[in-house]
């Protein structure tokens, strides 16, 4: 490491004659790679390569061939794609999907938004519910969520199905696709709640006050100005909510299957539980949806950095402007105490009541006399439940020790080192943020059947830690880069001046400075693997079922109260781990979602 | 034009409670252009901030021209966008999405009075043309330098003709270079249309360039008011002196004064001071000479001189620093025309010239010297050298 850093790149190889060209060649790649920087470089690029092509590489080739994983002879084609984009049935499945989407992401947009508007913006009071509230899609798993909604709305028993009954209001049929859309916004609306505070408190407040003190009236300000100026980040909001929601597999499953409302991510599932297996449609649908998710991605990019280009630079320590909006300011409140009780306390409070009755039934008093504790104790006593949780353990810490050192090396390169071709890496870390984690486990599951590779790595965990990896590189990237970027050349350099041993200037300095970020990437990679299911429901099978398959396939048994405890225990155990990292963000400054 | 009473501003949540604006009266005449000066967190901003209604006060009145804009006692507050005034922001806060021309349309198409477009147009050319940028009208504005961008600002907040100009630290965010160059167009039009303006800065020289009346400001107060002349050549408080960048300060008390002068008795000789504030005899003072008016020499012909060695030299390029120690104190004296040639160790005679030193009362409160050693270390550890 220390020649890595140390030694400035290389002068460029003196230009060689034309003829010979092959040889010189030849030694220049062999020059090249006598630089340990390049060694590191192309053993990294090569590794981050594998992990972010292959499963979005693998399902475009399934989708082209005419039959695959099967023993017959396989040719190329493009039949499936005929076939597929001109059956009726797929177009209807596009419109499901879309309106899905479409419809979750105007909403908690919306409501996001707007929230952060409330809190950034106005002297509404107890903006701590608002806040509090947006922590929370990190703490339930979108799992837990959509089983604490299904038990809320659930067609007779649901607790405020039964509360609509008694004031005489009609039910609410939540396996349906405004369900669909109620559950995910609720999951999704405080990640648009975050993006909107990050965009209202990076504005600089003096274009608004501009806009005032030339006498525009404080309606026309908000939207000629603060609107217009937000625009880009409400749209970059929009587009990335619906692409998480196009390419997620709970809602959709548990809400959309039973009430017959088919999206992209259940009729893949569909299809690879029927058999035989059309795994060519499969692929098209994959192939559609990694289109459409990349084509999202990139738009929204776009968005926001046009909009953070668009800024004008701010003055140092401007104070956000709070307007103040009189009496309104208690409808704020209402509002988000409204945010509140949706987004955690029912779930939460569901998911609490549920886990202490031997069977479902709704809040009331007579209820209260059946309390007991015996589902707890039932997870305990169930030897598939634990090796489920320790299943997840090992994979999620896996996957976090992983991810900790390969983006740390991603980090290394592209941000301490000169190398040529250290953007092109950092932009291959972060493709699999665009591959739809459904697209991901069926891409890795049709790689590992299919690859020529000695060993057998389908039904291992290994295969799921590979998923958890690549999923959670870009988010380990994101807390690493800029704890990287902090440690300024000459923090080292300083070191070295004053006599310390590369050694020592890594041990006191290095280690001290990184160290929050690297944890923070690390648990916060823990937190994402512990709750995946999207990819990990392709790749499981008996032996290595993971936490979240299991409360799936608990609740597709109807073991509701089992669900319930096993839910409380893990939202307990993910607080605890925010909990630590919102701790060291703190610290350390590193408080960037 | 514009007077302010008992003006004063809480902000919560502060580590230390003290006010940010702590009773303050000011009052700035029709067409002067008078500076808040001060060191940063000293209430400048937030006192502009107030006048423009930006901020609410917690209590005193303000009235523009004549109009009362704001007493919390009395319930009045009137919004920003009804007050007569035009804004220039440190960070430009030109607005991304329109052009140079938007930018300086805005104000007479959405503010009070709405003008058709085309009259809108006309009037703002002709502020784009005030402040030489008729050229760049149809540039979208982030195409724009800073330097142009904040002229853009100066356009937009005079396009629609305000009673009153507020300007805060207009040129803080520009190159030095560029500073100047607006510096001078924001005085050029401040006198030619004649406009009530209030400049903000923490910068000295600024203050002195542009102002008819600079107010010193220090803690959510004023210490001392005054024509930039008189800031300059004959500050009144030991805060003012330190601010103003007089670094040489010695101790001393009074042996006499009269109308004009008062006789210093200092470890280095008998001096004769410009008096400030009550000197009765025997009170302490500190002197405070600039270092334009220590000048050195070989010999002392007067009698007058203190004898020192040289102990450093700084080159300015149009004059030379020499830092003398004269007993336990290091004086610094700039000479603008080098003959003697000095080095390290040459010994050397310090001759203050007469009825520049300036004698104030040493400051009781401790909490002001304190405020004062961190604003010109160098001074503060000369100081703490002799005591």
């Amino acid at each position: 490491m220390s020649l890595i850093s140390r030694s400035r790149p290389a002068p460029p190889p003196a230009r060689a004659p034309l003829s010979p060209a092959r040889s010189t060649r030849t030694r220049t790649v062999l020059e090249w790679f006598r630089d340990p920087r390049h060694i590191l470089l192309a053993v990294v690029a090569l590794v981050v390569t594998y992990l972010a092509v292959v499963p979005a590489a693998t399902m475009a080739v399934a989708s082209l061939q005419s039959s695959f994983l099967n023993t017959g002879p396989a040719e190329w084609t493009l039949r499936h794609y005929t076939e597929t984009l001109g059956s009726a049935d797929f177009w209807t499945l596009v419109g499901n999907s879309f309106a899905y989407a479409a419809a979750t992401a105007v909403l908690c947009t919306v409501i996001g938004f707007g929230l952060a508007y409330l809190v950034t913006r106005t002297n509404t009071p107890a903006k701590f519910f608002a806040q509090v509230a947006a922590l929370i899609p990190l703490i339930i798993p979108g799992i837990l969520n959509t089983v604490a909604w299904a038990l809320l709305f659930a067609p007779h028993t649901g607790a405020l199905n039964v509360l609509l009954g008694t004031l005489h209001l009609p039910a609410f049929n939540i396996y349906s696709l405004s369900g669909m859309v109620l559950v995910q916004s609720m999951h999704v609306t405080p990640v648009a709640f975050l993006m909107g505070t990050a965009a209202f408190t990076s504005m600089d407040s003096s274009l608004e006050e501009a806009a005032l003190s030339s006498g525009a009236p404080p309606r026309r300000v908000f939207r000629t100005i603060t609107a217009r100026l937000i625009r880009p980040a409400i749209m970059s909001a929009a587009l990335l909510m619906f692409v998480q929601t196009i390419s997620t597999f709970e809602v959709p499953q548990l809400i959309g299957v039973p009430g017959h409302t088919f999206v992209f991510v259940s009729r893949i599932y569909k299809a690879l539980q029927t058999f035989p297996t059309d795994y060519g449609t499969v692929g098209v649908t994959g192939i559609f949806i990694l289109a459409v998710a990349t084509v999202g991605l990139w738009l929204s990019r776009r968005l926001s950095g046009s909009g953070a280009a668009a800024q004008t630079i701010t003055g140092k320590g401007y104070r956000p402007t709070v307007t103040d909006i009189g009496r309104w300011r208690w409808l704020g409140l209402a509002v988000f105490v409204l945010f509140f009780v949706c987004a955690v306390a029912l779930p939460l409070l569901m998911l609490v009541w549920s886990s202490l009755l031997p069977g479902y039934e709704p809040p009331s008093l007579s209820a209260l006399h059946h309390l007991t504790l015996a589902n707890y104790r039932d997870i305990l006593a169930t030897p598939a439940l634990i090796s489920s949780v320790r299943n997840s353990l090992v994979t999620a810490v896996l996957a976090g020790v992983i991810v900790t050192v390969l983006s740390s090396l991603v980090a290394y390169i592209t941000v301490k080192t000169k190398v040529r071709g250290r953007g092109v890496l950092e932009g291959l870390a972060t493709v699999p943020l665009a591959v739809p984690s459904v697209v991901m486990g069926v891409g890795i599951l049709y790689w590992y059947l299919t690859a020529p590779i000695p060993f057998q790595m389908y039904g291992t965990l290994t295969i799921l830690v590979i998923a958890f990896v690549t999923i959670g590189l870009p988010y380990g990237l994101r807390y690493i880069v800029p704890g990287m970027a902090q440690i300024k050349d000459e923090l080292e350099e300083a070191a070295a001046a004053s006599g310390a041993t590369w050694l020592r200037t890594f041990r006191r300095i290095y280690v001290p400075l990184l160290v929050p970020s690297l944890l923070a990437a690390f648990l916060y990679t823990v937190i994402v693997a512990f709750r995946e299911i999207s990819a990990a429901i392709f790749l499981y099978t008996q032996d290595t079922q993971v936490v979240s398959v299991t409360i799936y396939q608990e609740w597709s048994n109807g073991s509701y109260p089992i669900v319930a405890a096993l839910g409380v225990a893990i939202v307990v155990f993910l607080a605890l781990i925010v909990a630590l990292v919102r701790l060291l963000g703190s610290k350390t400054g590193l408080n960037r979602q | 034009m514009i007077e302010v009473r008992g003006l004063v501003k809480r902000f919560e949540g502060r580590a230390v409670s003290r006010n940010a604006v702590d009773g303050i009266d000011l009052d700035v005449p029709e067409g002067k252009l008078v500076t808040l000066l001060g060191p940063s967190g000293c209430g400048k901003t937030t006192t502009l901030r107030l006048i423009a209604g930006l901020e609410r006060p917690d209590a005193g009145r303000i009235s523009i021209g004549g109009k009362l804009v704001c007493a919390p006692g009395e319930g009045v507050y009137v919004g920003v966008h009804h007050r007569p005034i035009g804004v220039v922001f440190q960070s430009y806060a030109v607005w991304p999405h329109m052009t140079a021309i938007e930018n300086v349309m805005f104000p007479l198409r959405s503010g009070q009075k709405r003008l058709p477009r085309a009259e809108a147009r006309r009037r703002a050319m002709e502020a784009l043309d005030m402040v030489g940028l008729a050229d760049l009208a149809d540039r979208p504005a982030p195409a724009l330098s800073g330097g142009q961008q904040q002229r853009i600002s100066l356009a937009r907040a005079l396009t629609r003709e305000p009673e009153v100009l507020l300007l805060d630290e207009p040129l803080s965010n520009l190159d030095a270079g560029l500073r100047d160059r607006v510096r001078d167009e924001i005085r050029g039009v401040q006198q030619r249309l004649g406009i009530t303006t209030v400049f903000v800065t923490h910068d000295q020289d600024e203050a002195l360039a542009v102002s008819d009346e600079v107010i010193v400001m220090d803690r959510g107060r004023i210490v001392e008011r005054g024509a930039a002349q008189e800031i300059y050549a004959w500050p009144r408080e030991e805060f003012t002196a330190r601010f103003m960048g007089i670094s040489n300060s010695l101790p001393g008390t009074v042996l006499s004064r009269d109308a004009n002068t008062v006789e210093i008795d200092l470890v280095q000789g008998r001096l004769s001071c410009l008096p400030t504030g009550k000197l009765s005899e025997g009170s302490s003072v500190n002197v405070f000479l600039r270092p334009e008016s220590l000048v050195l020499s070989r010999k002392d012909p007067s009698g007058r001189g203190w004898k020192g060695t040289v102990e450093f030299s700084i080159y300015h390029g149009d004059c030379w620093d020499y830092h003398v120690r004269v007993g336990d104190t290091l004086l610094r004296s700039r000479m603008y025309r080098e003959k003697i040639g000095l080095a390290h160790g040459d010994p050397v005679y310090v001759v203050p010239e007469e009825a520049t030193a300036i004698a104030i009362p040493v400051n009781t409160d401790g909490d002001a010297s304190g405020a004062g050693a961190s604003l010109s270390g160098a001074t503060a550890k000369g100081a703490g050298d002799i005591g």
